[in-house]
């Protein structure tokens, strides 16, 4: 038991509580209910210990979940950090590290009166923080572009059948249905009851193989687009066109969408077919059908030339497992919230900043600087767990 | 720290809004939380009227099922977020604390009145939500309720809770900071007043609980508004999950209601028991050791929602050893009674309701943590008397003991002492009318939570709802006067109880930094050197020359 331990240089006797009034009995940047610099520097040492105490337990619940889903499917989390890059979390780890390295070195030089120095780490801080987010956002934009992102949105690139995952986001754009390519060719079947089918052939210098038609959907030629709604609806192939639904419009082009999203070079020639035919006749209209065959044929050339290395990229890691997606709940939660804490330390980098130009900071008062620190050694901690955690799965 | 004479009360200190609004005072600041939270008070109680009034009898009295949802929804939301939970730190502690410690302030006066708006703000979001249809989830934001319904109302109630949540977070890291830095000289950690280590356990668990409830409801306001699947069971989340983290949070905020409830009890009862409290340590002691129980036991809310055996069996041997400090402070409150000078003040009779209604509360509390007991009882109005035993007729009538007790302190006005006294009994007789047939009825199986019931539970509703209007009079008149004695009543002196704490050797009301000159520290609990020089007004008598100047 200590008793009045806490009290650092009393005032002296005979100064009462009516000094506080009075700002000149205390230095700058002391508050006058502190009894002098020290009191008032422990008082916020204490003071951001216990809010870095509360920012973990913040995070506590995060790791929970992360540890519980672990736990509970193994499998999702062993799958899906292969979308990770860990070249881009290394390097802002690296980053952080630095910029954590910088950050003890302005407390440092706060402490010595060192001006310049303290400018000089503050500004390093700063520009590692900001190029972590720069990274952060890459990685973020990538993600966005090939839909892995959390929940219902999580909709890679997936082979048709959903046996190859594909990871190159230039040329993949995510979703399962435009994934599929599409490609237009020309048909007229004017009348309800006829049959469409479509084939896609591939035709590579290693040979040729036939592609799956996921769906088609048709586009009416001619101005009045929004007069002559299209009859035709996605489908299957082949595609059956329903009585009552066709209004006649004639040159009818049908846009046929086809799986396998696998990259191509330029070498690689497309070539779609398409037939026409009679369907089984109904009694509504069996009379009058015209009988139409082989109706279009349209080729396609992949739109970008893709080198080598771009092909290369392609992965092969059998279909996600189900609930992939709580990887990447998990994943921007974590990395977000940490994003958000990593924001919130530039623009406080930044306030202190402007401070020491001006020239605030002494010896006796420094501790907006020291706590900065702690509060962003505490946020590179966080990210040191998030990188294996997220990356360095096996 | 705010600005203006120091020499004057801290009302004459500044003049004008502006010198309110801005202030860093903590009494200023702690006056506005207790307008705020009366305010609210009113607001959680008309609530509770009307639910009791829906259930006067079966089927529609005067709302339907619909409205009922959310009317008691939004009660639970109010009080226990509004109301119990900011009650004795927020309002009594800001005030009381520094006052209790011989300091001029808090140690951060500008995160003090930053705490107060992130809770004004709060409290107008959830309060905004009503405006937009209110949600009917219950309190405690279950998924997947809470994940279905319209967008807006789930988004002002969850973001107010949250905002509500950093509030209190601050106001915790505040307090913890002034009592380890702020102790005068000859104030250790045990020659502190019982009150302020209640409010360091209960800082304790606001700062090292409430994030969790931060980070719980961000995710729920994910999931609503992005989907992110983390509680969605069709995307392969875990809506359970929501229930531990959301009850990691909310039984610690148990303790957050409960703990400053029983600082404030020890206090009143050695000052108007004229006797030195009995056992300080073991209270001082039971208060932490309650505040790190409180982590450990959440798991007693989910005994029905398929946790494993294990679980169940260690989480009910975890919860009887939250018994143990409850029962220590109860023992060690008796004890203090015991051959006592014991004068019926008004804030003395609200502490002896608190120890018995406490320790109904208490016990009943063990019926629920026994595995097969509570299966039984689980989701019955047992369970909802249990609780509003700890949270309303312990936590909340401690609040109101503390407010009389310390309205002289911080108003300088006396509360007309015999409307007081009525009021106090009739929300004593009121409270127990309106809960105990709850437990009756609970235990022969009426669910919570439902519009309707079968006529055979009419009678035991009827009486509660009588019990409700009792307490709901006694409650309205409590405030009229209080905000009539601001005006009209006698002015206090400066130690009307005749209590040995430090607050009450500070001018009634304080100056602007609590003592015109710095005072002195003495023995805790020890009555011998003050006396009564006329009625109501305590003077300390130096017989034994043993305090020493406090320096600030």
């Amino acid at each position: 038991m200590t008793a009045g331990h806490d009290h650092h240089a009393p005032h002296g006797p005979g100064s009462g509580h009516d000094d506080h009034g009075d700002h000149g009995t205390h230095p700058p940047g002391i508050q006058h209910h502190y009894d002098d610099a020290q009191h008032q520097f422990d008082s916020g040492k204490l003071g951001i210990w216990f809010f870095l105490a509360q920012e973990v337990l913040f995070f506590s619940a995060l790791f929970v979940a992360y540890v519980l889903y672990r736990h509970h499917r193994p499998e999702i989390f062993a799958y899906a950090h292969h979308y990770l890059d860990v070249k881009w979390g290394a390097i802002n780890t690296g980053v952080l590290i630095v910029s954590s390295l910088s950050a003890a070195w302005a407390v440092r030089c706060a402490q010595l009166a060192q001006r310049r120095g303290l400018i000089l780490c503050l500004s390093i801080t700063l520009v590692c923080a900001c190029g972590f987010l720069a990274i952060k956002y890459i990685e973020y934009t990538h993600k966005i572009h090939e839909h892995i992102l959390f929940g219902k949105k999580f909709d890679p690139c997936v082979s048709s059948g959903g046996q190859h995952l594909l990871t190159n986001g230039d040329h993949c754009p995510g979703t399962k249905r435009s994934a599929c390519r599409a490609a237009d060719v020309d048909l007229r079947p004017d009348q309800p009851g006829w049959q469409v089918a479509c084939k896609v052939k591939e035709t590579t210098p290693t040979g040729t193989r036939e592609l799956p038609v996921c769906e088609m959907e048709a586009h009416h030629h001619g101005p009045a687009h929004a007069a002559n709604p299209p009859c035709w609806e996605i489908s299957q192939n082949p595609w059956v066109c329903k009585a009552g639904d066709f209004n006649g419009t004639p040159g009818v082009a049908a846009l046929v969408h086809y799986g396998d999203h696998a990259l191509r070079g330029s070498s690689t020639k497309i070539e779609l077919e398409c037939d026409a035919a009679k369907a089984p006749p109904t009694p509504d209209y069996a009379a009058d059908l015209p009988v139409v065959g082989g109706l279009g044929q349209g080729t396609f050339q992949p739109k970008q030339k893709l080198s080598d290395h771009d092909l290369g990229v392609q992965r092969s890691m059998g279909p996600p497992p189900e609930h992939t997606n709580m990887f990447f709940s998990i994943y921007f939660c974590m990395t977000g919230l940490h994003g958000i804490h990593v924001l919130a330390g530039v623009i406080v980098c930044i306030w202190l900043l402007i401070r020491a130009v001006k020239g605030h900071f002494t010896p006796q008062y420094f501790g907006p600087v020291d706590y900065f620190a702690l509060y962003w050694h505490l946020v590179d901690l966080i990210w040191i767990f998030l990188f294996p955690l997220l990356y360095l799965i096996h | 720290m705010s600005t203006g004479n120091p020499n004057v009360s801290y009302f004459e200190a500044s003049h004008g809004i502006k010198n309110w609004l801005y202030t860093l005072d903590h009494k200023r600041i702690g006056l506005m939380y207790l307008f705020g939270i009366l305010t609210a008070l009113m607001i959680g109680g008309a609530f509770a009227l009307l639910v009791r009034i829906e259930l006067m009898a079966p089927g529609e009295t005067i709302v339907g099922p619909e409205t009922y949802n959310r009317l008691f929804t939004l009660h639970g939301a109010v009080m226990v977020f509004l109301v119990i939970i900011p009650g004795v730190p927020a309002a009594l502690g800001n005030m009381i604390l520094p006052i209790q410690l011989g300091a001029p302030d808090v140690a951060f006066p500008r995160l003090n009145l930053f705490s107060f708006y992130l809770w004004c703000t709060g409290a107008a979001c959830l309060l905004l939500s009503i405006v937009f249809g209110a949600i009917d989830t219950g309190w405690t934001f279950y998924t997947p309720y809470s994940l279905g319904g319209d967008h807006t109302p789930v988004m002002l109630a969850i973001g107010g809770a949250f905002l509500l949540g950093f509030s209190s977070i601050f106001t915790g890291l505040n307090f913890l900071v002034t009592i380890h830095k702020f102790r005068p000289q000859g104030m250790g950690w045990f020659q502190m007043p019982l009150n302020l280590w209640a409010l360091y356990a209960t800082a304790l668990m606001q700062v090292l609980a409430t994030p969790v409830l931060g980070i719980t409801l961000l995710l729920l306001f994910m999931e609503h508004f992005l989907h992110i699947g983390i509680f969605d069971p069709t995307l392969g989340g875990d809506p359970v999950l929501f229930q531990h983290f959301f009850w990691f949070y909310s039984h610690p905020a148990v303790y957050i209601m409960i703990v400053p409830a029983m600082g404030v009890i020890s206090d009143v009862l050695t000052t108007f028991s004229r006797k030195p409290i009995f056992g300080y340590r073991f209270i001082a002691y039971s208060s932490v050791s309650l505040a790190l129980l409180s982590f450990l036991v959440w798991g007693h809310h989910m005994f029905v929602s398929g946790q494993s055996k294990l679980a169940n069996m260690v989480f009910s041997a975890l919860t009887f050893t939250v018994g143990i400090p409850a029962a220590i402070k109860v023992f060690n409150w008796t004890a203090t009674l015991y051959k006592g000078d014991i004068r019926l003040k008004t804030p003395m009779i609200y502490a002896l309701s608190f120890l018995i209604l406490f320790t109904i509360g208490g016990l009943t509390g063990l019926f629920l943590a026994i595995l097969s007991t509570d299966v039984h009882l689980h989701d019955t109005y047992f369970v909802v008397a249990h609780f509003h035993y700890v949270m309303m007729g312990s936590g909340l009538v401690a609040f109101l003991c503390g407010l009389h007790y310390w309205w002289p302190k911080f108003t300088g006005r006396m509360y007309p002492e015999r409307i007081a006294q009525v009021c106090a009994v009739g929300v004593f007789i009121g409270f127990n009318l309106t809960f105990l047939p709850q437990f009756v009825m609970g235990s022969r199986g009426m669910p919570r939570r439902y519009w309707d019931y079968d006529p055979e539970f009419a009678i035991f509703h009827q009486i509660s709802t009588i019990g409700a209007i009792i307490l709901g009079i006694s409650m309205f008149t409590q405030v009229i006067y209080l905000m009539a004695s601001f005006k009209i009543g006698k002015k206090a002196p400066k130690n009307p109880w005749g209590a040995s704490t430090l607050e009450w050797d500070a001018p009634s009301p304080p100056t602007l930094y609590n003592f015109p000159e710095p005072p002195e520290v003495h023995e805790i609990y020890e009555y011998d050197d003050i006396v009564e020089e006329s009625p109501d007004n305590w003077v300390r008598v130096n017989r034994k020359g043993t305090g020493t100047k406090a320096e600030h």
